[in-house]
């Protein structure tokens, strides 16, 4: 009985092993078929997220252009080209005396290709005196410089590339990459049996880990869809993916994607993939420029980018270069004279900086602008993963030069603060005066470092820079002129809830009669009230608002003397409207935007409209240069001896919290802020501290003087030095000449102008003498 | 004799009456024209442009001609003749050949560099002003010629072209 059982259970085991066999083939089957349509319809589909690339506006160069050897070479710097006694290759250039010989690389621009071009300039101290280039050498009217990437806005994964077709992959490295990483590439089906054999001898031998088996499919497939987990189930997706990979698609579409895909390296939150992002990362420069030891290097990386670093472990880097070589050598990729040269080079240093100007760190103030102004047209997703290409007005000279200067400036100016309190912070915003772009912008007193933007996010009192407002209101109105006379007496004003306001001058003092162009430029307080509330709170809003400033200001009697709120920027907004002489141009950090392959998507151009009258304009624009010249700035006038006439104003806020300096002249508009981030007193006004930080970066910049020219209903008046009611007490011993509106000239009280008949005028002068 | 001395006495003493400039600007007793480009201007024809910009530049035409299609009625421009090889005329060559083209945002944005090179010019801020008008974005003429004619000082035809465009715009918005 029981061996009838047990001879039972014998024949059984046959039909539930075939069946477990015939179970397990199938789930084997429909596991290869499924991971054979995944890959298949995956990679056929595969599209990276790419990062938007961010660039600064091109240096332009034509005869006349403002532009220095120094300066230009800094920018081919900045962009990586090499120099080189030959000039023979984009990229590449070289400094003979006051003249650049360069052979550029050419980009395609929203707005057209500029093409790769041999150029020579030739400089006349900071101007360019003569352009020539192209084939025959023959005199060029203008051209685009290749702009500098100043960031990416990344992928969530951090993930940066910039995929590259195969034709513009260099063929040394491929052949590297093919020599260290798998070398029988063309001739396995994805999985490499002998190669996995000849890996396991030497690894045996060894004692360790020293070559891998998986070939370049399967290190895609492992990248592209797996993670990390060294379990055999993964070992075995990874070579049916690598097999279906291989049997569908050709070994260059693999080759391509592996080049695209692979990791190369690390930069804070951002991964450099690809090798043609790895070229720019590493050297600076584009896969096309590298040589045979630069691109050796960059195909050893893929083993351990981070072990292998040239930054970092330069000689670990030089080391790996050469076992490429090697592999190169011993597969007649290349020849032993080329393999002994390139061996022997030296690791070129790479040039961090200019790397990193490549990154989002290198203008965090200015990127967050420009991610602010496309936010408003572009949804998150789209900025991290289409590749787009987006243009902006920073100008990486300006920035670069501003910021040198700028923590010095502030150093200089900065009290002692007590220990272990935050230090004094500060904001610069500079923008063009004729069309609104913002050029430099710093939101903290070091530019490059990320963190707090006060340019952009620091809303404070912004004190006496809202007096321009104030001033233009009354101007405009026609019931005042310049020698309008106001009180600068005290005074008290009924404000909300019964109670009264009673606004003071700085150090307590008041002039009693004063003229209301001396009035701005000496920031007097008490003056100012008695004008504003002449014109009127409302009438003072609306002008803000016009000026182009876009919250809400509440209508009370502080307002006028700048209990308003703004951000810098916001600041920058107002005076670029007074700079461009009443014509408002909404400030602009982005110019266009365009597909990854060029495609225009959005331009945003200069838009304008005309908010002030160009008389009113002019004439407070004579105060604000009074501002230097005999008021609250004329502290500076030394030192911008060269630069003036400017415009501007000085503002401090209650218990000196805020330093102020807002000015212009031709070519620029420039904010200053200075404050703490706690709000504590800085001991400065705007005259001792942002006045002085404005004008160090201003004369490095060598802002350009104010040539307005007075507009046709303008004439000039000599008037009595001392503001005077009434005419008998008039003084024409000293006068002062003042522009007026034709239609509202002096009044008699004021005016030294010879009015009625000659023996009127001359009795007239006669009385004023006694 | 005793008033002519009188006279002689207080004019002395008006001569006297210092006039304190301490810095403030010469004073200039009528407003004096304004100058209307920044760019040299000379006789003749723009040079046809040899720079990278434009690969298919057409040697015989200057922007005048080129333009003249959007520049209609009576107000039409003296257009500037910038110098021989100028990028300013390298410039509007290109603008007016991305007009041809059909292209006018392209031909604003040319515009607009040759801006940033002049931005006092005032027949540039025209040209930008005429490009928005072909684009029917009549919003924009307005500020672009009123900025035009802030420029154009003394330069009557640039004026009165300007007044012709700002006139034409405020009809089709009508």
């Amino acid at each position: 009985m029981k061996s009838k059982q047990t001879a039972i259970k014998t024949r059984r085991w046959p039909t539930v092993l075939r069946r477990s066999l015939l179970i397990g083939t199938v789930v084997v089957a429909v596991w290869c078929v499924w991971i054979d349509y995944q890959v298949r319809t995956d990679f056929k589909a595969l599209q990276w997220e790419l990062p938007a690339r961010v660039y600064a506006r091109p240096v332009e160069l034509y005869v006349g252009a403002e532009q220095s050897v120094v300066q230009l070479t800094e920018y081919l710097q900045q962009l990586g080209y090499a120099r080189s006694a030959q000039v023979a290759n984009p990229g590449e250039y070289l400094v003979e005396g006051s003249r650049i010989k360069m052979r550029t690389r050419g980009f395609d621009f929203w707005d057209g290709e500029e093409p790769a071009l041999y150029v020579e300039v030739e400089f006349n101290g900071d101007r360019v005196r003569a352009l020539r280039g192209g084939q025959t050498n023959s005199d060029l009217a203008i051209m685009r410089m290749d702009p500098i990437e100043i960031g990416q806005i990344n992928p969530e994964t951090g993930e940066d590339r910039v995929p590259v077709p195969l034709e513009e992959i260099p063929q040394q490295l491929i052949d590297a990459v093919i020599a260290v990483e798998d070398q029988r590439f063309y001739k396995h089906f994805g999985v490499d049996p002998i190669g996995i054999g000849r890996a396991l001898i030497s690894n045996l031998r060894a004692g360790e880990i020293v070559q891998g088996g998986s070939t370049l499919t399967q290190q895609l497939v492992k990248n592209l869809y797996l993670n990390r987990d060294q379990t055999l189930r993964r070992k075995i997706e990874e070579a049916l993916m690598a097999i279906s990979l291989d049997l569908h698609f050709s070994k260059e579409e693999i080759l391509t994607a592996y080049i695209n895909e692979v990791f190369l390296g690390q930069q804070g939150s951002r991964a450099i993939h690809g090798f043609a992002l790895a070229s720019e990362f590493y050297f600076g420069r584009p896969l096309g420029e590298l040589k045979l030891e630069e691109l050796a290097l960059l195909a050893g990386l893929p083993r351990g980018a981070s072990y292998y670093n040239p930054q970092r472990n330069p000689e670990r880097a030089t080391a790996r270069r050469n076992v490429v070589l090697a592999r190169m050598l011993d597969q007649d990729y290349i020849t032993t004279a080329v393999h002994d040269v390139a061996s022997k080079a030296p690791l070129e240093v790479v040039n961090t900086r200019a790397t990193q100007q490549r990154s989002t760190r290198g203008y965090p103030a200015f990127m967050e602008l420009v991610y602010r102004d496309l936010s408003r047209d572009y949804d998150a997703n789209a900025l991290r993963t289409e590749g787009l290409r987006i243009f902006t007005t920073l100008d990486v000279g300006m920035q670069n030069r501003m910021e040198t200067i700028l923590a010095n400036a502030v150093t200089a100016v900065e009290h002692e603060s007590p220990d272990g309190s935050s230090p004094l912070e500060a904001a610069v915003v500079i923008t063009d005066t004729s069309t609104g772009e913002v050029r430099a912008l710093s939101g903290g007193r070091r530019g490059d470092f990320a963190g707090f933007n006060r340019a952009l996010n620091a809303v404070r009192p912004i004190g006496s820079l809202v007096k321009p407002a104030v001033y233009l209101a009354a101007l405009e109105s026609e019931q005042f002129n310049l020698a309008s006379v106001l009180a600068d007496s005290p005074v008290e004003l009924a404000i909300q809830g019964g109670q009264t306001w009673a606004p003071r001058n700085y150090e307590n003092k008041h002039f009693g009669d004063v003229y209301l162009f001396d009035a701005l430029e000496r920031s007097l307080n008490l003056a100012t009230v008695d004008l504003g509330m002449q014109v009127g709170l409302d009438n003072v809003v609306n002008m803000l608002t016009r000026l182009g400033h876009s919250r809400s200001v509440p209508e009370y009697p502080s307002m006028l003397l700048g209990s308003v709120d703004m951000a810098p920027i916001e600041v920058a907004q107002m005076y670029q409207t007074l700079a461009s002489n009443g014509f408002r141009s909404p400030l602009r950090a982005v110019e266009a935007v365009t597909s990854g392959d060029g495609a225009p998507l959005e331009r945003y151009g200069i838009a304008i409209s005309q908010v002030a009258d160009a008389t009113s304009i002019f004439l407070l624009e004579y105060a604000m240069h009074g501002v230097f010249e005999r008021g609250t700035a004329r502290t500076a006038a030394g030192r911008l001896v060269r630069n003036l006439p400017l415009a501007g104003k000085t503002g401090t806020t209650n218990d000196m919290r805020d330093s102020w300096f807002a000015g212009y002249g031709d070519d620029l508009v420039g904010v200053v802020w200075l404050g703490y981030d706690d709000n504590r007193d800085t001991g400065l006004t705007g005259a001792t501290g942002a006045l002085r930080v404005w004008t160090d970066i201003m004369i490095e910049l060598d802002i350009q003087p104010r040539r307005n020219l007075p507009p046709e209903e303008v004439e000039w008046s000599r008037i009595a030095l001392q503001a005077t009611r009434s005419p008998s007490s008039r003084n024409c011993t000293n006068v002062q000449s003042v522009p007026f509106r034709t239609n509202a000239t002096p009044d008699v009280s004021v005016s030294c102008e010879d009015n009625g008949s000659l023996i009127e005028r001359l009795f007239d002068r006669f009385r004023d003498r006694r | 004799m005793q008033r002519f001395l009188l006279v002689f006495f207080l004019l002395t003493l008006n001569a006297c009456a210092t006039y304190s400039d301490r810095g403030i600007p010469a004073p200039v007793e009528s407003s004096a024209p304004v100058e209307s480009s920044e760019g040299t201007i000379v006789d003749g024809q723009a040079p046809p442009f040899t720079g990278p910009m434009m690969p298919e530049s057409r040697s015989s035409q200057g922007p005048a001609q080129e333009s003249a299609g959007s520049v209609r009625g009576e107000g039409r421009p003296a257009v500037p003749e910038y110098e021989t090889g100028s990028a300013a005329a390298a410039l509007l060559v290109s603008v007016d050949t991305a007009i041809a083209q059909g292209d006018l945002e392209r031909a604003a944005a040319l515009t607009e560099r040759a801006l940033r090179i002049s931005p006092r010019d005032g027949y540039l801020w025209y040209r930008l002003a005429d490009i928005r008008f072909q684009q029917e974005r009549y919003t924009d003429v307005a500020g672009f010629a009123q900025r035009a004619r802030s420029f154009a000082g003394s330069d009557r035809q640039l004026t009165s072209a300007i007044d012709d465009l700002l006139e034409r715009s405020n009809q089709a918005t009508r």
